[in-house]
């Protein structure tokens, strides 16, 4: 209780203070959250500077060309857009399987720079999309904030968010992502239905409602938002916090939410037909019932109506659920679908969906990660959360809720970290601020906010500060002497100094990587740029047919699709399991029985990634346990995971390995004539290990081509005749062979082509060859 | 109303095939009065092209002072010519108009107009050359990784021309002893790397004999297939130049796989691939950019040399027969080195081509111009026929009413042309301070906006005022 009544109490004193000298508090506001955005920008360009303006990893190459797509063939056109470079034979109807909100940014961007005749490339807006939105992150968090606890508070959360490694990770200039903006979002959403929840009013229910229909727009995380808030509306309830605000604000939102998001192909009609979105319709024919009876309370308020209208409310609360289950069990509303489940159960997705499990951003989180991506935060913000409750009120219901939720689903999945930081953030701020409130309260002396807030100016969390520096002496209850007040500040300072050391360095090192551009360095510091991935899809772009069909892992699907502009089996948008098994199985099984599948597809090119001639660990050898499960999955007849083990059950590829595992195409066309890789000859870096089968041939493939570090292995399909040739008369066959035959020999002394054609040389002077031979050696 | 205006459509058809006809068909008559005493002929197939250069002197054996002379390239070789000129002793470039002779349908001829006239039974030298594209065929057409690159050369023994020519001597280079055959019409001598025909006497006018040569050739068979070329100009001082270029490896296609363990192994694995090329820059050129369509290509050096910028191109992988590539090279260079400029007149002067690679040859030019906005009264002049294409408007940063365009096309370029085109403009100095004035303007406007609104009310109701707690 008694930090309200300081913040209240210092409010009121900032404003007078403010009255004096005209927007001054606007002013370090203003300044902050702009110095803010600069450093989340700026933080984030560090992929930019080491390497260049690209494109990063897998999704982010699919969202670049539906974009280049749009902002070529225009929005309606994309809309109807089927996608036969995807998913051969099937195609993909990408309009109606996107969340569009991203690339409809991004081309608003592009339109209006370009109506201003600002010819910026539709690609740097893509790259640098994300750390953009990042500082609007941060003015949202502000705002969000300054909602739940003070203006101070707010400045601290923007300045959180603006370079906490948990956020920036999926936001660096290149992650062009569907997370960069749904961040943004999301807090804009939260801020706009705490405003609502606040002043009940219908203006900002309904700007609650366009928000969220940009986040369900950007964004499947939007389910997140609406189960989220009627979990709000639903404690409040609970918690007797019942009020006309609260009636109106999440009636108009749901209403206008729903009809809004529906509006997304991609949502079509799920927000009333699948269990994740009942909660939300759950939560609003309750209100309509509570609300109905509290009516009738007001009618006659001096009945028994207290215990009618609880009564009342457990009833409509079970007749709701009721009906929701039953519903489910007709088929009208779909079950929980497998991702979530993997929510709630986390050995569910193992067992029952392989290709969710293999994804390694699906595992559960560890603590060091926790600490990694939110440092100082995750120990502070159980002290926001704290005084959040302590000092209860309907929007810190709000944020408490947030902040538990999101904690449990960071600690089932990595990639929830992500929403998880922007509430840490908040919460953290709350806690900063109230440490600053206590310690620097009574100092009347300008002298040391000043100060402070100049150390602190070197990593921007300034002007915070000054707005905390007007405080003084409101009440002495803290009874601090002012040597442990100043040690505290000093401490704290220091903590949040090695706060944004380590944000930066953890962005720098960990999340700035391409993905599709490797650098090494060498001992004297030197980097090497490894370009191997991108050499390879610039080799499928020129020099193989237009409509060759390049059969690879899911991966790469994306980058090949993006960057090779080639037709692709299966990609990262892992819709059709079956398929995905498909080529799973293409690659667990044997040559020819590979063949087979690979005439039944089509396929012209096979394309694997091979790390042991540099050791790059993310290649497809270390992938391949997780094709056989797929594969094994769909065909649990001809692929067995076992056979892929040595008998003491041990993934290997050297002369241990099981037969199974050397004689499949995987394994050959991954060492298929690998030679290099440091002494002894063919060595595999990756592994550690020496490849069990070598010097095989392949019959039904041939090497197409390889990068410079043997990185990306392509190898094309040959044709029925090219391996099993056609008879023809004997005079047929000789006539073509004398002619272009007699000719080369002279030249031709490989040693491949020696043996061969040896006899065909008896005409030819023998010191040419003499020569030749020589100069080989 | 129909009538009149099929007749005068008629009328301008009329007109217009008239003014085609006297335009562009000069026709000549061989002149019996010239006689050539003497060629010295040097056909130059070590690289992918083929060029022909000769020593011609001619004599006037009339009775008029000659004025000018005709060359001539065969039918069948005329597809081919990218390139000739013609100089005089004095190393003077010679004008040369394209025209035809009677009866000679399939015979392309150029009128040489002499600075100075040959006078009755004197001689003069004439040094004449000709770059060939496409004249030099693979073969065998496609080759393993590890093969030598075949080519068959299939031109003229003698040296084609209207005239009598009394002696002749062919110089055939080929820089390799490894040939596979030659035509052996004597006398003939084999010698390191060339091969000598003649002399030869007395040959009469437009002989053609055949002389084949089928050789190892290994020199890079690179075509850029579309070389797109932007100049864009700006006053501000900098001259920005971005090149996209598409290349292809037009020797012997690749059969067979590709083994990279064969290509790391042995140095000269893959003969007749081309690994890197060098491409030259002007020496003030700054700022380089190579990159394609997925980013920056990362396998490229920059050594800034005293007269130029030598940038050793990697493409991302080594080309072989029939691969392609694509990329786009970019740079600025400062405008004082190519515009001038008196008052409002100015002069931009620059080459319509730049160096790609060493014997470059290049199937389709596109030479984009872009001046600056408010530029009128234009003016182009070639340095050698183009394709003129119509003229466009472009949009760029604080553009209004767009900056003209000037475009150009030439197929079949070779390193002969980088030559320089000029662009008389008129442009208002004070039109400079537009782009300025539009960004002062622009803020000017936003801050008003702001302070107007900052400090007005607008709400149609007055709030309570402590709702801010």
């Amino acid at each position: 209780m008694p930090t309200t009544a300081e913040t209240k109490h210092s409010n009121g004193r900032n404003k007078g203070i403010f009255n004096n000298t005209t927007g001054f508090s606007t002013l370090i506001t203003v300044t902050v959250l702009s110095l803010a955005w600069l450093a989340g920008f700026a933080s984030r360009l560090f992929a930019v500077i080491r390497f260049e303006s690209i494109i990063h990893e897998f999704d982010p190459w699919f969202n670049y060309r539906s974009t280049a797509y749009m902002v070529q063939h225009g929005f309606y056109n994309f809309l109807n857009w089927f996608d036969e470079r995807a998913w051969y034979p099937l195609g993909r109807i990408v309009g109606g399987t996107v969340y569009p909100g991203l690339m409809i940014t991004s081309g608003t961007i592009h339109w209006i720079l370009h109506t201003l005749n600002i010819p910026i490339h539709i690609r740097d807006i893509c790259v640098f999309l994300a750390p953009i939105f990042s500082g609007l992150t941060a003015i949202a968090t502000y705002l969000l904030t300054s909602e739940l606890w003070s203006r101070g508070a707010g400045l601290f959360a923007a300045c959180f968010i603006a370079i906490v490694p948990g956020y920036s990770s999926r936001s660096v200039a290149g992650s062009y992502d569907n997370e960069g903006i749904a961040i943004f979002a999301l807090q804009f959403t939260y801020y706009l239905w705490l405003k609502s929840i606040k002043s009940g009013s219908i203006f900002w229910s309904i700007c609650t409602a366009l928000s969220y229909f940009y986040m369900v727009s950007a964004w499947g995380g939007y389910v997140f938002i609406i189960n989220l808030i009627p979990l709000h509306v639903f404690v409040l309830l609970i918690m007797g916090r019942f009020s006309q605000r609260l009636f109106v604000s999440y009636t108009v939102f749901y209403i206008i939410g729903l009809l809004l998001s529906m509006q997304i192909p991609f949502v079509g009609f799920q927000p009333i037909r699948t269990s994740e979105h009942m909660a939300a319709s759950g939560v609003f024919a309750l209100l309509m019932a509570v609300g109905a009876l509290k009516y009738l309370h007001s009618l006659n308020p001096k009945g028994q109506w207290k215990q009618l209208l609880i009564l009342g409310g457990l009833v409509a609360a079970g007749t709701v659920f009721l009906a929701v289950v039953l519903l489910t069990y007709m088929g009208v509303i779909a079950p929980w679908s497998g991702r979530f489940y993997s929510l709630w159960d986390t050995g569910y997705a193992k067992i029952h969906i392989p290709i969710i499990a293999s994804v390694s951003e699906h595992q559960p989180t560890t603590w060091s990660s926790f600490f990694f991506d939110l440092h100082v935060l995750v120990c502070t913000f159980p002290v926001g959360l704290w005084y959040c409750i302590k000092n209860i009120n309907d929007e810190r219901v709000f944020v408490a809720l947030y902040a538990l939720s999101a904690v449990y689903f960071a600690g089932v999945m990595v990639r929830l970290m992500l929403t998880l930081t922007p509430v840490v953030c908040v919460l953290a701020g709350i806690a900063f601020s109230i440490l600053l409130d206590l310690v620097l309260k009574e100092d009347e002396m300008q002298t040391a906010p000043v100060e402070t807030e100049d150390s602190k100016n070197l990593y921007d969390k300034a002007g915070k500060l000054k707005k905390r520096t007007p405080e003084p002496v409101p009440a002495a209850d803290s009874g601090l002497g002012m040597n442990v007040r100043s040690g505290t500040l000093i401490a704290f300072m220091i903590l949040l100094m090695l706060f944004s050391v380590h944000c930066t360095w953890a962005t720098s090192n960990a999340y700035s990587s391409p993905s599709i551009v490797l650098a090494s360095y060498g001992n004297d510091g030197s980097r090497k740029i490894l370009d191997d991935f991108r050499e390879a899809y610039g080799w499928l772009s020129q020099n193989t047919a237009e409509d060759a069909r390049i059969m690879s892992w899911w991966d790469y699907g994306y980058q090949i699709a993006g960057m090779g502009n080639r037709t692709t089996l299966v990609d990262n948008n892992t819709w059709n399991n079956s398929h995905i098994a498909l080529v799973g199985k293409a690659m667990a099984s044997n040559e020819s029985a590979a063949y087979d599948i690979m005439t039944m597809l089509d396929v012209d090119y096979v394309l694997v990634i091979f790390g042991g001639a540099i050791g790059y660990s993310g290649d497809d050898i270390n992938k391949f346990i997780w094709m056989v499960r797929i594969a094994e999955g769909e065909h649990p007849k001809e692929i067995h995971e076992a056979d892929y083990f040595t008998e003491r059950g041990e993934y290997r590829v050297d002369s241990e390995a099981s037969k199974t595992m050397l004689n499949c195409l995987m394994y050959k066309l991954s060492y298929y004539r690998y030679d290099s890789g440091g002494s002894p000859a063919g060595y595999d870096r990756t592994r550690g290990a020496l490849p069990g089968h070598r010097g095989f041939q392949l019959t039904y493939l041939e090497e197409a081509y390889t990068t410079e570090h043997w990185l990306v292995r392509i190898y094309r399909v040959k044709k029925p005749d090219e391996f099993n040739r056609p008879r023809l008369p004997l005079a047929k066959r000789t006539i073509p062979t004398s002619n272009n035959l007699s000719k080369k020999p002279a030249y031709d002394l490989g040693p491949m082509t020696s043996k061969r054609r040896k006899g065909l040389l008896k005409n030819k002077p023998t010191l040419v060859k003499g020569k030749k031979m020589t100069k080989l050696e | 109303m129909m009538p009149a205006m099929a007749k005068i459509q008629v009328l301008v058809l009329l007109l217009l095939y008239i003014a085609i006809q006297c335009g562009s068909l000069n026709v000549d008559t061989i002149s019996s009065d010239i006689k050539i005493k003497n060629v010295d002929r040097s056909i130059d197939i070590s690289s992918q092209l083929v060029k022909i250069t000769s020593k011609v002197t001619l004599e006037n054996t009339g009775k008029v002072p000659v004025k000018n002379f005709l060359l001539s390239v065969e039918g069948g070789a005329k597809s081919n010519l990218a390139f000739i000129s013609a100089k005089d002793q004095n190393n003077k470039d010679l004008r040369l108009v394209e025209t035809t002779v009677k009866g000679y349908d399939q015979v392309k001829f150029w009128r040489v107009e002499l600075k100075e006239a040959i006078n009755v039974a004197s001689t003069a030298i004439i040094g004449t050359e000709s770059v060939y594209t496409k004249a030099l065929q693979p073969f065998p057409t496609a080759i393993t990784q590890q093969e030598d690159q075949l080519v068959k050369y299939n031109g003229n023994l003698y040296f084609y021309s209207p005239y009598p020519v009394v002696s002749q001597k062919t110089n055939v280079v080929l820089n390799t002893k490894s040939v596979e055959s030659f035509t052996k019409i004597k006398p003939f001598s084999q010698q390191d790397g060339t091969i000598a025909y003649g002399s030869y006497s007395n040959i009469s006018p437009f002989t053609e004999k055949e002389l084949n040569i089928h050789y190892k050739n290994n020199s890079p068979f690179l075509t850029v297939t579309r070389l797109a070329r932007l100049i864009e100009v700006s006053h501000w001082g900098n001259i920005a130049i971005e090149e996209t270029v598409e290349i292809e490896h037009t020797g012997a296609k690749l059969k067979g796989p590709f083994s990279r363990y064969d290509y790391q192994q042995d140095h000269h694995s893959g003969p007749a691939s081309v690994r890197s090329y060098k491409t030259f820059l002007p020496a003030s050129a700054s700022d380089v950019y190579y990159r394609d369509t997925n980013g920056n290509i990362s396998t490229s050096n920059m050594k800034v040399k005293k007269d130029s910028v030598e940038l050793d191109l990697r493409p991302r992988y080594p080309l072989f027969g029939g691969w392609r590539s694509h990329y786009t090279l970019g740079y600025n260079v400062p405008s004082y080195e190519y515009l001038y400029h008196s008052g409002n007149e100015y002069l931009l002067k620059m080459r319509a081509v730049d160096h790609v690679f060493d014997d470059m040859q290049v199937d389709e030019l596109v030479t984009k111009i872009i001046l600056p906005e408010g530029s009128t009264n234009i003016v182009v002049n070639f340095p050698f026929t183009v394709t003129r294409l119509s003229d466009s408007l472009h949009y760029t940063y604080l553009d209004t009413k767009g900056r003209p365009v000037i475009t150009f096309t030439k197929q079949n370029v070779v390193e002969n042309h980088i030559q320089d085109f000029q662009i008389r403009y008129t442009f208002p100095r004070l039109l400079m301070l537009q782009e300025p004035l539009l960004v002062v303007g622009f803020l000017y406007t936003l801050f008003l906006c702001v302070i107007i609104y900052v400090r007005l009310d607008f709400s149609i109701h007055k709030p309570e005022h402590q709702h801010k707690d």
